[in-house]
């Protein structure tokens, strides 16, 4: 029990280069002869990786960031070039669609095969066939060719032979979503019971839905290495967040109008706090924006603020003259004003605050000054926003 | 993991691969090496008037039958299986599995078809009087056992290797054609001039060819050195086999 299930260290996987086949024939003397050297292409590197019993990771990354790698290393298709990893348990492993599967063997053949792969004996998987056959739940087509049956139909048959299985270990990714809603579910209620009597579960999906929904900790590979490790909400916010600020083309710096402002901002603070770094809340606190603003000439000025997703897209702008507020004067040429937005209805993720000084009237925009802000908590919910909602006749779950 | 299944399984899928789909199933592994021996027989006996010398020598057909059928098993192992690893690439690249198994699995069904054959052939010899000694079929099959270990041996390296030099296979089909000839399998080595004789013995198969008509047809003597050498050689390849085939297998998935 306190030993854990996975144990990678200092895990890493090159490719060697190889273009022509006089590369190959050097390789292999190399392979034989125990040389070392020759040009490689490192996917995965220096990965170091606990994962105990009954927990419940997600793997997130975009393409090519070594999920797959990791999980093949894991699973001991690949042997890693660097480094370790041992698992202390049985795995079961649904990767890719149809693998391990002969198209011209009927279902059944190929169930016995699989079986055979994950060590099962012949008497045993006799024993468990019926119920294989009853989860996978695809009729007649139990005895024809695999290359008859629909990709649905192969995700059935692959994931009933794992169900039976009962692994230590269940690896999987992306190709649940093939199957038919109610087939879905049925994984989906398979893999929370599975993992309830203690199974530990590593989840590839590019779906942070799933990954929030099935999984307690993430992980997430950026460029074959961990970019960040821990609670699910935490790295799935941080992955969606580097997303979105990926897809915006250009920091929008256009409203920037004229040098030799003749307002500018001299400080913003963030809960009291002046800094580059992004400001962490949690969900539903309090966010106070203090701004320290310069009047070249002593004019009052006003404020806009605005708090914009991470990549840019508004969330909430307000100016000081909207609500027939002003920034005070503290000095000959400087002013400051505070807003405060209690309750903060954010939904989890990252964001940034926006600040403008505007002229007296309020009409010409001057300088932008942008902090970011993290807010964090453990929540599903879709959007930007908390709206203030109540669901009408509902039954008592035990909650609020 | 249970080997010995996963063993088993492939070695019938590997039969079943087979004759999957073929007409006459099963049957053909046996019609095959009958019109190939029909087709030497006539061209040997009928054609080339061959005999083997000596002056209570077997008849040409049981003489090459004999040694002909393991060869047929021997270099049909190779073949097929110097491809095993290459052509199961995409589930060595999906699933764990000891990939000895799929070379085993592979040089396991042509030993398995062409012995049956063998044994079914030189049954329908003894009915037809042709001389085999029913006393030698027992040794005979047991003599399949080096023969298997060379053949699973030399399997490993090939299998192995190819995965890097896919030319192999091709070479292997003509070192094959060049090893057949050279072996005492078409003429008996008393033909074979003096000097070149002892270059025969280079070739792993000679011994297994003389030794077949020795236990078969008493045609020859038995050589207890010759037979120690080539249960050696059997273990020495089959080891170095096997080593190769370790030291290559993590690097498979990179090549394929």
């Amino acid at each position: 029990m306190n030993a854990p299930l996975i144990e990678a260290r200092g895990l890493g996987k090159a490719y060697p280069k190889v273009h022509r086949s006089a590369d190959r024939l050097r390789a292999l003397a190399r392979l034989l002869f125990n040389a070392g050297g020759g040009e490689r292409v490192s996917v995965l590197q220096d990965v170091n990786l606990d994962v105990a019993r009954g927990e419940s990771l997600g793997l997130v990354g975009e393409n090519g960031a070594g999920k797959s790698t990791l999980l093949k290393l894991i699973t001991g298709v690949l042997t890693p070039s660097s480094g370790s990893v041992r698992v202390n348990g049985t795995i079961g492993a649904l990767l890719e669609l149809g693998a391990g599967f002969h198209p011209e063997y009927s279902g059944r053949d190929n169930i016995a095969m699989a079986a055979a792969l994950y060590g099962l004996r012949g008497d045993e998987l006799r024993d468990r066939l019926p119920e294989i056959i009853a989860f996978a739940d695809i009729g007649d087509y139990i005895d024809e060719p695999v290359k008859h049956y629909s990709s649905g139909m192969v995700v059935r048959l692959g994931f009933a032979v794992i169900a039976s299985l009962k692994p230590d270990l269940l690896v999987t990714d992306e190709v649940l979503t093939v199957g038919d809603e109610s087939f879905q579910k049925k994984c989906v209620r398979w893999i929370e019971e599975y993992l309830d009597n203690g199974g530990t579960l590593i989840l590839v999906s590019h779906s942070m839905y799933h990954v929030q929904k099935l999984c307690r900790h993430a992980c997430w590979l950026r460029g074959g290495r961990i970019e960040q490790y821990g609670d699910v909400f935490d790295v799935t916010q941080a992955y969606l967040a580097y997303h979105e600020r990926k897809s915006t083309p250009v920091p929008e710096r256009a409203e920037i109008v004229r040098a030799g402002y003749e307002f500018s901002v001299l400080g913003v603070e963030l809960n009291g706090i002046d800094t580059e770094q992004p400001l962490m809340l949690e969900f539903g606190q309090t966010l106070q924006v203090g701004v320290r603003i310069r009047s070249r000439e002593g004019r009052p000025p006003c404020l806009a603020v605005g708090i914009v997703r991470a990549d840019g897209t508004p969330v909430y702008g307000v100016t000081s003259d909207m609500d027939g507020s002003a920034p005070r004067r503290v000095g000959a040429d400087e002013y400051h004003a505070q807003i405060e937005f209690g309750d903060l209805a954010l939904l989890p993720g990252s964001y940034a605050v926006r600040v403008h000084p505007l002229d007296t009237e309020g009409v010409r925009l001057f300088d932008t000054v942008e902090r970011g802000i993290v807010v964090r908590g453990a929540s599903r919910e879709f959007g930007l926003v908390r709206l203030p909602h109540r669901w009408a006749d509902a039954g008592d779950t035990g909650g609020a | 993991m249970s080997a010995a299944a996963l063993t088993l399984r492939f070695f019938q899928r590997e039969l079943r691969n087979r004759f999957a789909g073929s007409f006459s199933g099963g049957l053909w592994a046996l019609i095959q090496p009958l019109i190939q021996l029909a087709v030497y027989a006539f061209v040997f006996v009928h054609v080339f008037k061959a005999r083997v010398p000596g002056a209570d020598a077997p008849g040409y057909v049981p003489f090459l039958v004999v040694a002909l059928w393991p060869w047929t098993a021997f270099s049909e192992a190779l073949v097929r299986s110097a491809t095993a690893i290459q052509e199961n690439a995409a589930l060595i690249g999906k699933v764990a599995l000891p990939r000895e198994v799929l070379v085993f699995a592979s040089v396991a069904s042509s030993f398995a078809v062409h012995l049956s054959g063998f044994v079914a052939i030189l049954l329908v010899l003894m009915v037809a009087g042709q001389g085999i000694a029913p006393a030698g079929l027992l040794p005979a099959v047991l003599l399949y056992i080096p023969l298997f270990a060379l053949t699973l041996g030399l399997a490993l390296i090939f299998s192995s290797v190819q995965v890097f030099v896919r030319d192999l296979a091709q070479a292997l089909t003509q070192l094959l054609m060049l090893l057949m000839f050279a072996a005492p399998i078409f003429y008996d080595r008393t033909l074979v001039p003096e000097n070149l004789r002892g270059w025969l013995d280079l070739n792993p198969f000679s011994f297994y060819a003389d030794t077949f008509r020795v236990v078969l047809l008493q045609h020859g003597d038995f050589d207890v050195t010759r037979f120690a050498i080539a249960l050696a050689t059997a273990a020495i390849v089959l080891l170095i086999g096997h080593r190769i085939f370790r030291r290559l297998d993590p690097h498979f998935e990179d090549f394929l």
